[in-house]
């Protein structure tokens, strides 16, 4: 037992939350945000903070998911072939010149989703097959529906779906709307609606469950919880993240791709590490897994200014996850060793 | 060995089902498709499944060792080596030593690497090798930014990875030695006993006096350094290193594993079974191709082939 | 005053395998009274309360709940009845708060929402009597084992049980802490609650309980009503052993005269504090005492389980180290563990698999394995032990509890043995296996004068085959029996610390 401290003493007390992970990776975020600012000229002004959430937005998105099913026990290698899978079913159905088609594709990429969870969900909670291992395969089930859809990058997509990105890049929009846009963008909103989505569900039975099952599974069953619903609700909400980051990527890119969202998987967790949530489930908060994606963003940035190639970036982000991962294991062996 | 007919059954049991899917798609394409059970055309299938069933074989050692270990980084070791070693070799024999020597180095620290944070760190060995992926994927990226992948294999290996004798592409030969030895060393010696026995229920293995966390760092090494041996093999077949070469195979690597009857649990498998599952899934491969399915059809129905298998697999201990 | 049956269990039959746990067993409870369950480790009083709260479902006989006849499937069921179970293994999620893990799986909600005021409300209410000073902020994972079990213990109580069941709820708690629980135990009583309570501690049973039931071998002998009758310790020893002395089956057999093999010195791992003992040759050195008192620990300590021990050993006046299995291994001290699936067998491999395996760990086996001397050996291991299975490739699974102990012990046969650890060999194994293996041992011991340390959770096998008893208590060895003083009568005084 580690927690022997005495919680009568103030010194320790601050130290106990000195080395609270959350703690931890708030002063990185400042001191990145700090670098940044440094290095980036004009890193203050609304275009470029605005620039900065569009780039930063899939990640956050896409690491609150990751932060749900990790807490619930989880863990999701399917991200990203989801993220490219729902990118592909939008721009399948979207028809270009048909704006009412916009509405279809949304409602059914949303059924889709649903659907990516629920199997996720089913294969974690109720088959009880290792979650790394049920959403390594669905991975492949989500990449090979993507290429039927979408052999290559591309496909359609209606002219309002924009809003998603910048609601000024598109034709005829009511000037309020499009002022409003230039300060508060469209991927701050679809991050706002997820945290909103979590606070509520924080609220509810299934979000204190979802704790409780990836805490300890059995002792959370014996307590008359129903685990592999609460295991598969935390698959669903992951995905309606995930949906929520495709919204932004076709408004953005106008088409859509079968692979690009594999490199967010590994960026997704580790951006949850990161932030503080525990691989071994059940501690942190989602709103921290929005923390580490925001510090792995800034790192990515101050790669770009200090010169070194884009093509380092994979390998900087793997160390990345190696040492988020690792360093608090070597941490408490070291003081473990010490009692 | 004489083995009473139920225990053989129930040793062999997943293997035999792995044969007869085997069949049963062959005579399907067979049927569906014009030329799918000609000699020319098995024997292609039997070649390419060969390189699947390598890297199986590093991913089955890692699994067979327990702990849920699982090597995503196979592929992407393979293709460092072979991009590396291209420009070595050259295209002359001379320099084939030096280029297995790096791809030994190379394979046995990576394995190392893999295996001290996965067995030591006790971290989950997917997100550690997954990581492991994303860094040679980077370092390969980084050294080919920028300008093209020289270098050919040296010929010695071209002959040994792509060429054929008598109409029996020599990779064969080569798997076929390599399941002797594999075969040998898991049921005859005592490291394949410590293997299983490892994987099997850890703490019996330790209160045997093993040391179980080197056995699984050991595993990994393992994997790392066929891993490497087998880009060797792939740029030997290609006869060109590209940057994304290998990293196809990784799920297939494990999809075979499944396929091939080895509990993703450890502590059992059979390298024959795994090749069945390596031959089923090209079959599979070349049999959605030819329908016209391509690389779509491949990676759902594996998908698809992999949930199905787990979820079967995993029924047994569904109730608490 | 008139007092109601809430609950009647009559003849409650429970097999696990070939063991018997429960064979006859009856138990009453009241309105408004707490009811002590007493017995011997495998006595049935933990069956018992686990099958009237669904946990397990009995294989005979029935039980009469509020009238009716129930039949629990799970803990939860039998909780919506008004059933509620302290359980021993804490049912607690570390990673909530205190209050979160009292109201868990019953949570109150205002709409869709969580209602935590009235969970904080409820949660401050009932730790008020129990342990006021507890912040019912923190996290369980920040409590103290003792605080944890009130913590349960209120989760319990939240609901508003008519009947509370409390499995050694004592056994982590401070003087302070058992005081102020048995203080709101009266107070439940006296709003109608009926209780059980079992407690190996004979002084606390005595205190709060009103009525007490003994349990032996899977049957209620005895009911006292302290209320009418006077508390006397001895005789509830005497009900707990059974009354009668019964003659010893072999002569006890002649007295050890072998010099020291093993000494251990101020051993210290986890609960394990200051163990000292010596160890004779051609010894039979029991390990007795109440469940957890750290025997198992003792024994894995011994075998080289834990790295991180402190530990002067020596063995034939030779020091040796006990911080690797494997050093024990190549001492010759050799480990039969508790659990014989989970430590001791590869379940789905083979005998031959099983028995040749620990050879593999010695330095200079060779690379490749000689098969044909070794499936030989394995035979002769499986016709010495009388092992019966078809043949060494038939997998471990397939064969009995006893058999498979037999196959954890035979693994050890081709080393040379100087100290045989045995930790509870007999656990689920029937009794003709049982006695095969100890005749077996006792054999071995005369016959190659190894020396053996047996902990036992059945006392009448210590009694049995012991040349020597130590009781652990609380990870110390409080007490050594030596030759007519082991009887259970002492060991069960001198565990339950009457004497």
């Amino acid at each position: 037992m580690m927690n022997k401290t005495n919680h009568n003493s103030p010194r320790l007390n601050l130290a106990n939350y000195v080395f609270r992970p959350e703690f931890s990776s708030l002063v990185i975020l400042i001191a990145m945000v700090v670098i940044t600012a440094v290095l980036q000229e004009n890193f203050f002004t609304i275009k470029s903070i605005v620039r900065n959430i569009n780039a930063f937005a899939p990640l956050i998105l896409l690491a609150m998911g990751a932060g749900v099913v990790i807490i619930s026990g989880g863990l999701d290698l399917s991200a990203g072939a989801a993220l490219s899978l729902f990118t592909c079913v939008l721009t399948t159905v979207m028809k270009r010149g048909e704006p009412i088609t916009g509405v279809y594709a949304i409602i059914i990429t949303f059924a889709v989703a649903i659907m990516v969870g629920v199997v996720n969900g089913i294969g974690i909670g109720y088959l009880r097959i290792p979650p790394v291992i049920v959403t390594f395969a669905t991975s492949y089930i989500w990449l090979g529906i993507g290429l039927f859809l979408r052999p290559t990058p591309g496909g359609e997509s209606v002219a309002w779906f924009r809003m998603f990105y910048n609601p000024a890049m598109v034709d005829g929009i009511h000037p309020a709307i499009e002022q409003f846009g230039r300060v508060i963008p469209p991927a701050l909103i679809l991050v706002l609606i997820a945290c909103f989505i979590w606070f509520i569900v924080s609220k509810t039975k299934t979000g204190r469950y979802i704790y409780a099952v990836g805490s300890n599974n059995d002792n959370a069953y014996a307590s008359g919880i129903n685990t592999a619903k609460v295991q598969l609700l935390a698959c669903v909400i992951n995905s309606i993240f995930i949906f929520l980051a495709a919204l932004f990527f076709v408004g953005q890119n106008q088409s859509g791709d079968a692979r690009m969202g594999d490199p967010l998987t590994l960026r997704a967790i580790a951006s949850a590490i990161v932030g503080g949530i525990a691989l071994t489930g059940g501690r942190g908060s989602v709103y921290f897994a929005l923390v580490g994606a925001l510090i792995l963003s800034f790192v990515n940035k101050i790669i770009f200014f200090a010169n070194i190639s884009y093509a380092y970036q994979t390998l900087v982000s793997g160390l990345i996850v190696i040492v988020a991962i690792a360093a608090p294991v070597a941490y408490n062996l070291h003081s473990s060793k010490e009692d | 060995m004489i083995l009473s007919g139920s225990i053989f059954f129930e040793r062999y049991k997943k293997i035999i089902v792995a044969f007869i899917l085997i069949v049963l798609l062959f005579a399907l394409g067979g049927i569906i498709v014009p030329n799918f059970l000609t000699v020319e055309q098995v024997l292609f299938t039997l070649k390419l499944a060969s390189f699947t069933a390598l890297f199986a074989l590093c991913q089955m050692i890692v699994i067979v060792a327990g702990g849920g270990g699982l090597d995503l980084s196979v592929g992407y070791a393979a293709t460092l080596t072979a991009v590396l070693t291209a420009s070595v070799m050259d295209g002359q024999n001379a320099n084939l030593l030096t280029a297995v020597l790096i791809a030994l180095v190379l394979g046995s620290a990576i394995g190392l690497a893999n295996g001290a944070l996965a067995s030591f760190l006790k971290l989950p060995p997917l997100v550690v090798t997954m990581a492991m992926a994303s860094i040679l994927q980077g370092i390969v990226n980084a050294y080919t930014a920028g300008r093209n992948i020289t270098g050919r294999p040296s010929p010695i290996l071209a002959t040994v990875a792509a060429k054929s004798t008598a109409g029996f592409p020599n990779i064969l030969f080569v798997l076929l030695a390599i399941t002797v030895v594999v075969t040998i060393i898991l049921n005859k010696t005592k490291w394949g006993t410590i293997l299983f026995g490892v994987g099997s229920n850890e703490t019996t293995a330790y209160l045997s006096g093993i040391n179980v966390k080197w056995v699984r760092c050991i595993a990994f090494m393992v994997s790392g350094v066929l891993a490497s041996l087998t880009g060797l093999l792939l740029i030997g077949n290609m006869g060109i290193a590209f940057k994304d070469m290998a990293s196809n195979y990784v799920m297939p690597s494990i999809a075979a594993v499944v396929v091939g009857g080895v509990s993703l649990t450890g502590g059992d498998g059979n390298y024959i079974g795994v090749i069945l599952g390596a031959i089923f899934l090209q079959a599979l491969t070349n049999l959605l191709i030819a329908l016209g399915l391509g690389d779509a059809g491949k990676w759902l129905v594996f998908g698809i082939v992999l949930y199905v298998l787990l979820s079967f697999y995993a029924s047994n201990r569904r109730s608490r | 005053m008139i007092t109601l049956v809430i609950l009647e269990a009559i003849g409650i039959k429970k097999h696990f395998g070939g063991v018997t746990a429960l064979a006859n067993a009856n138990l009453r409870c009241y309105q408004g009274r707490i009811t002590g369950l007493l017995g011997a480790n495998g006595s049935g009083k933990s069956t018992m309360s686990k099958i009237i709260t669904g946990v397990y479902q009995a294989d005979g006989g029935e039980i009469r709940y509020k009238g009716r006849v129930v039949n629990y499937r799970s803990p939860s069921e039998a909780r919506k009845d008004g059933i509620a179970m302290v359980f021993q293994n804490l049912s607690l999620v570390a990673d909530l708060t205190v209050w979160q893990n009292i109201v868990l799986g019953a949570e109150e909600s205002r709409g869709m929402f969580l209602d935590n005021d009235s969970a904080r409300e409820l949660s401050t209410k009932i730790l008020a009597q129990l342990l006021p000073e507890l912040d019912i902020n923190k996290k369980v994972s920040q409590l103290n084992p003792g605080e944890m079990q009130i913590v349960e213990i209120a989760k319990a109580v939240s609901q508003n049980p008519q009947l509370l069941i409390l499995d050694e709820p004592t056994a982590a708690l401070e003087q302070a802490q058992v005081k102020n629980l048995f203080n709101y135990m009266r107070a439940l009583a006296k709003k109608g609650v009926a209780m059980i309570f079992t407690s190996h501690r004979l002084w606390e049973v005595m205190e709060i309980c009103d009525d007490a039931t003994i349990f032996r071998n899977g049957e209620n002998v005895a009911s006292i009503d302290f209320e009418k009758e006077e508390k006397d310790p001895e005789k509830i020893v005497s009900y707990i052993t059974g009354e009668t002395q019964k003659e010893r089956v072999e002569e006890k057999r002649k007295a050890v005269t072998g010099g020291t093999i093993l000494r251990i010195k101020n051993l210290n791992y986890g609960k394990l504090k200051d163990v000292s003992f010596e160890l004779k040759k051609g010894e039979i050195l029991g390990v007795g005492g109440l469940a957890g008192q750290g025997q198992l620990e003792l024994m894995h300590a011994l075998a080289g389980s834990f790295p991180g021990i402190s530990c002067e050993a020596e063995l034939m006046g030779k020091e040796v180290k006990l911080n690797k299995p494997v050093n024990a291994i190549k001492e010759g001290i050799l480990l039969v563990p508790g659990d014989k699936q989970l430590e001791g067998l590869f379940l789905r491999h083979s005998v031959l698999f099983n028995i040749i395996f620990p050879k593999m760990s010695l330095p200079h086996h060779p690379l490749f394995i000689p098969y044909e001397k070794y499936r030989e050996e394995c035979e002769e291991i499986v016709d010495v032990l009388s092992i019966k299975t078809p043949t060494v490739d038939a997998p471990v699974e397939t064969l009995s509890g006893g058999n498979q102990q037999k196959v954890v012990v035979g693994k050890w046969l081709p080393f040379d043995i100087n100290v045989l650890l045995l930790a509870d060999p007999a656990k689920g194994v029937d009794i003709g296996a049982k006695r095969d293996l100890y005749q077996y041992i006792v054999d071995q011991v005369q016959e190659k004068n190894m020396s053996v340390i047996l902990y036992a959770s059945d006392n009448e096998e210590l009694v049995d085959y012991c040349d020597r008893v130590l009781i652990m208590y609380e990870g110390q060895i409080v007490t050594t029996l030596e030759g007519e003083d082991i009887s259970e009568d002492t060991i069960i005084a001198c565990s339950m610390r009457v004497r």
